[in-house]
């Protein structure tokens, strides 16, 4: 038995340790109930990923094209059954944050994200040790080029600045000292120490003395304290909630110093902690570019993913294997400018328009009022509300999206060229997209669905349980709208023509609204 | 012409598609008075560190050649601005502006206790406060204090404009929001191109829904008035834009487009006093002569076709261009024929309305604090000359603190 309250949370937390989900898997893991979701999504080597490998085995990619290698990454970020594992790589990525601008070689960014895959869950110091040995990080913070008697700063300061302790925790001397441990460490294209080049003499660093090398210095780093908080904080930040108080901070970084600097056992406590499901952190982060554009095929289940999605993403201000320094993405309100913002809607504007144009792989809005349990008008507004952004709209938006919905073709004529829309005469128009493939790759995708339903309303049901679910939903317009039988009050459902044409403008509207913004 | 400045602004997305060219110029100009000035300020921020040594070189000095015998500028290359400096040789375009007198090379700028993060000391030039963290950025504070006093928040329509993909600190502010467009061709609100009716609707419904949306999460407010701004700045910039005509010979990158755009949405009267743009890469550890070679060439080439494309649409004395970086780089070179992170650093200062030269005097090579040179000129000291004479402003109540002024202006 599992509460409304559970199903409720999932959503939040398959936005956060995922990218959103499917209808499909949105179920599944409605029936798993939180914790037992919490459990597998931190144990993604215990899930089979057989769909995704299919998917992949399918594709030529060519990993020394960076075009292939973002595609790749796209494609695991949008129908692997280990999200998280997924997600765990995008935070590794923006933390250690290197750069094809300057690396220049996709096969060693590749290889790289292996690395953040491997590791994302694992020690953080065996994470360090690697990422310090890792060639793309080596030529991106020139440590081919750190010395013995010549040493090269840059990696030194990052690893303290950025990577494990954050500024103020060390001395310029302590970055001098660190360089010279890592004198040597080079990679021409593997990693290759050499000794020639390696300082070994005793250094003095963050007050201990030795003859250091490398991954004593990694060693050492990562069990201080310091260390401990300030990858908690970005965790939380990146999965609970921004700005993070002192005693959470606290109470995560005691779980990576009690449990040798594991990621599982401090992603796990963060997932679970009272201040993961608050309404601070509901809807309270704003969704990434790879967040919004991969939640968004999750959640209009696209089968069929364009080449340009990265190009995309990185108009939107994230590119992939780009991050625009060694800070990585910043998030929050940095994500959000005025040409961004305008990427965003016309992100919107695309998937609502051009993609219902090719019948294969895409959806197509008559099938998706169809999945969707639409017999009025209302219930197109209030179930894709629903589906897109839990519902979490003020009032008088859901008026103003059910006037626009109803409002008829030809009466919005605005001095262009008056067209009278026959719906009869339009339905064999739509009728050919209701059937045949779309319906069966969409059934196909997901292993846990028995293939006839896509999506069931009344699973959906969240909003119902006013009186237990979090007084944050309170305020939703949906907790008022729980899906019953159908309104007979309601305007009646466009049709035809006109639905196809409502069906992409609710979707594109509703894709611009501040609410679909946030995770 | 009937419609104010209020109606243009609730206007929203799809009103310009009514009006003239004529009518949308005019709006252009009434859209905010004109204040006390009418003066421009162009920052152009050198992302990553620039090698003040390698830009502003003292060839005169042996100390340099001795700190720097593989990366070092030879003396027969070097424009000679001085006696004792010159132009790295990839700057010829900016040294014929120094000629005329419309450069000023400001030598030494940096501040007590520098910090050699890029972070770190980005924030302490994008904030003027090296003292502790600061939320809001120089230009930032500037924009609040002169903000129309308003009732509407869409009132500071172009307060600054940022060409950049992510706003920088130095226009974060509390009152006003910066919009930031890098891409005027992509810049419209698109909808189903099949059916225009129900595009206009779709734009209804979308101006309805952002004017009253209220939510009580987090970043929701914030997102409805950037969603405003970027609907309503798109059709005005666009018609901007397509009339402008220009001969000037940018370089075809992205930072030539950026000075470009600017040059248009000047020319073009835009009422806006602060743009923003960014020039990387300058984080030069390795093979510094042939990275940072690259870099001073494009921004000499953008710079002087920007120059030139305000002069011929006479609007160069209305505008100045400053550069800056977040330090300079280490004196001696490291073992990779690059530098490490340094301290101060020259700033350069383009316009007609300027009094050029080489202003200050150069740091010692020799005497150094940890390796780097010891500043001479507080960089607070360019912004509060640039506050009080450029831009009509009280810099004191921008930067908290009076500083002394450099001789820019005549």
């Amino acid at each position: 038995m599992h509460s409304k309250i559970d199903e409720y949370w999932i959503e939040h937390l398959m936005r956060r340790a995922g990218f959103g989900s499917t209808p499909d898997e949105l179920k599944y893991y409605k029936n798993l109930g939180f914790e037992a979701s919490v459990d597998e999504l931190t144990s993604p080597e215990k899930v089979k990923n057989d769909k995704l490998d299919d998917i992949l085995s399918k594709q030529d990619f060519d990993f020394t094209d960076m075009g292939d290698a973002k595609r790749w990454w796209i494609y695991r970020m949008s129908y692997s059954r280990r999200p998280l594992e997924e997600k765990m790589a995008l935070f590794w990525h923006g933390h250690f944050a290197t750069s094809n601008a300057k690396v220049g070689n996709p096969f060693l960014m590749y290889q790289q994200n292996e690395l953040f895959r491997r590791n994302g869950l694992g020690d953080f110091q065996q994470m360090l040790v690697e990422v310090s040995k890792d060639p793309a990080m080596i030529i991106w913070l020139d440590n081919q080029q750190n010395r013995k008697g010549k040493p090269n700063e840059n990696y030194a300061r990052e690893i303290m600045e950025l990577f494990t302790m954050g500024i103020g925790n060390y001395t310029e001397a302590d970055i001098k000292e660190a360089a010279r441990a890592f004198t040597g460490w080079a990679a021409p294209s593997t990693y290759y120490f050499n000794k020639k080049q390696h300082d070994d003499g005793e250094k003095t660093f963050l007050g201990q003395k030795g003859n250091f090398n490398g991954e004593d210095i990694c060693k050492i780093l990562a069990d201080k304290p310091a260390t401990a908080k300030y990858i908690s904080k970005k965790l939380i930040a990146f999965l609970s909630h921004d700005d993070p108080d002192e005693a959470t901070v606290e109470r995560i970084s005691d779980v990576y110093l009690s449990n040798n600097r594991s990621i599982r056992a401090v992603t796990k406590a963060i997932l679970l902690d009272k201040t993961f499901r608050s309404s601070k952190a509901y809807h309270g982060k704003i969704k990434s570019p790879v967040e919004l554009v991969v939640g968004t095929v999750k959640s209009l289940q696209v089968q069929k993913l364009d080449g340009d999605l990265s190009a995309l993403m990185a108009r939107m201000g994230q590119n992939l294997f780009e991050p625009p320094n060694v800070k990585g993405w910043d998030g929050g309100m940095a994500w959000i400018a005025t040409d961004t913002m305008m990427e965003r809607f016309n992100y919107a504007a695309r998937i609502s328009t051009q993609k219902f144009d090719t019948a294969d792989g895409y959806i197509n809005p008559t099938k998706l009022a169809k999945n969707y349990n639409v017999t009025n008008a209302s219930e197109m507004v209030d179930n894709l509300l629903a589906a897109l952004v839990d519902g979490d709209v003020p009032a008088n938006t859901r008026k103003k999206l059910l006037a626009y919905v109803s409002s008829d073709l030809s009466d919005q004529d605005h001095g262009h060229h008056a067209k009278k829309m026959d719906a009869a005469s339009n339905t064999s128009d739509h009728d050919k997209h209701s059937n045949g493939k779309d319906a069966s790759n969409i059934a196909d995708h997901d292993k846990h669905s028995n293939g006839k339903d896509a999506l069931n309303i009344a699973d959906h049901d969240k909003h119902s349980n006013g009186k237990d679910a979090p007084n944050i939903i309170a305020s939703a317009p949906g907790a008022k709208q729980p899906f019953g039988p159908p309104s007979k009050q309601g305007p009646p459902s466009p049709t035809g023509k006109n639905l196809d044409v409502k069906m992409r403008g609710l979707i594109h509207l509703i894709m611009t609204l501040p609410s679909y913004q946030l995770s | 012409m009937g419609i104010s400045r209020r109606d243009f602004l609730k206007g929203g997305i799809g009103l310009y598609a009514s009006l003239s060219v004529g009518d949308i110029f005019s709006l252009a100009a009434q859209a905010a008075p004109r204040p006390s000035t009418s003066k421009i300020l162009v920052v152009v921020q050198l992302a990553g560190g620039n090698d003040g040594l390698n830009m502003v070189v003292p060839y005169a000095d042996d100390a340099y050649y001795k700190a720097r015998p593989t990366i070092g500028i030879k003396q027969k290359d070097v424009l000679q601005l001085n006696q004792a400096v010159g132009l790295h040789n990839g700057m010829p375009e900016l040294s014929d502006l120094f000629k005329k007198g419309k450069l000023a090379v400001l030598q030494g700028v940096g501040y007590p206790e520098p910090s050699r993060s890029h972070f770190r000391s980005i924030e302490i030039w994008q904030t003027a406060e090296p003292r502790k963290v600061k939320d809001t950025g120089w230009l930032g504070r500037y924009l609040d204090l002169t903000a129309p006093a308003k009732s509407d928040p869409s009132e500071t329509f172009f307060p600054a404009i940022n060409v950049d993909p992510i706003l920088p600190k130095t226009l974060s502010a509390q009152k006003v929001i910066v919009p930031s467009v890098s891409n005027v061709a992509d810049f419209t609100f698109k909808a189903d191109p099949k059916n225009e009716q129900d595009r206009l609707a779709q734009i209804d419904a979308f101006n309805g829904i952002y004017k009253d949306f209220k939510l009580d999460r987090k970043y929701v407010d914030q997102l409805r008035l950037v969603g405003m701004d970027t609907t309503s700045a798109s059709d005005y910039l666009n018609k901007i834009v397509q009339n402008y005509k220009s001969t000037a010979n940018y370089p075809n990158d992205g930072f030539g487009k950026g000075l470009k755009f600017i040059a248009q949405m000047i020319v073009g009267g835009v009422n806006c006093k602060i743009y923003n743009i960014t020039l990387g890469g300058f984080d030069t550890h390795t093979n510094e002569g042939r990275n940072q070679d690259q870099l001073l060439r494009r921004l000499s080439t953008g710079l002087s076709a920007f120059q030139q494309d305000l002069e011929a649409h006479n609007k160069d004395s209305d505008v100045v261009v400053m550069t800056f970086s977040e330090f300079g780089r280490r004196v001696a070179e490291n073992g990779g024929r690059g530098t490490d992170h340094g301290t101060a650093a020259p700033m350069l200062v383009l316009g007609s309305g300027i009094k050029g030269g080489v202003i200050g005097d150069h740091p010692s090579l020799t005497s150094l604090e940890d390796g780097d040179l010891k500043y001479k000129m507080d960089f607070r000291t360019v912004y509060a000359t640039i506050l009080d004479r450029w831009l009509a402003a009280d810099s004191k109540a921008v930067l908290g603190d009076k500083f002394d002024q450099i001789p820019l202006f005549v």
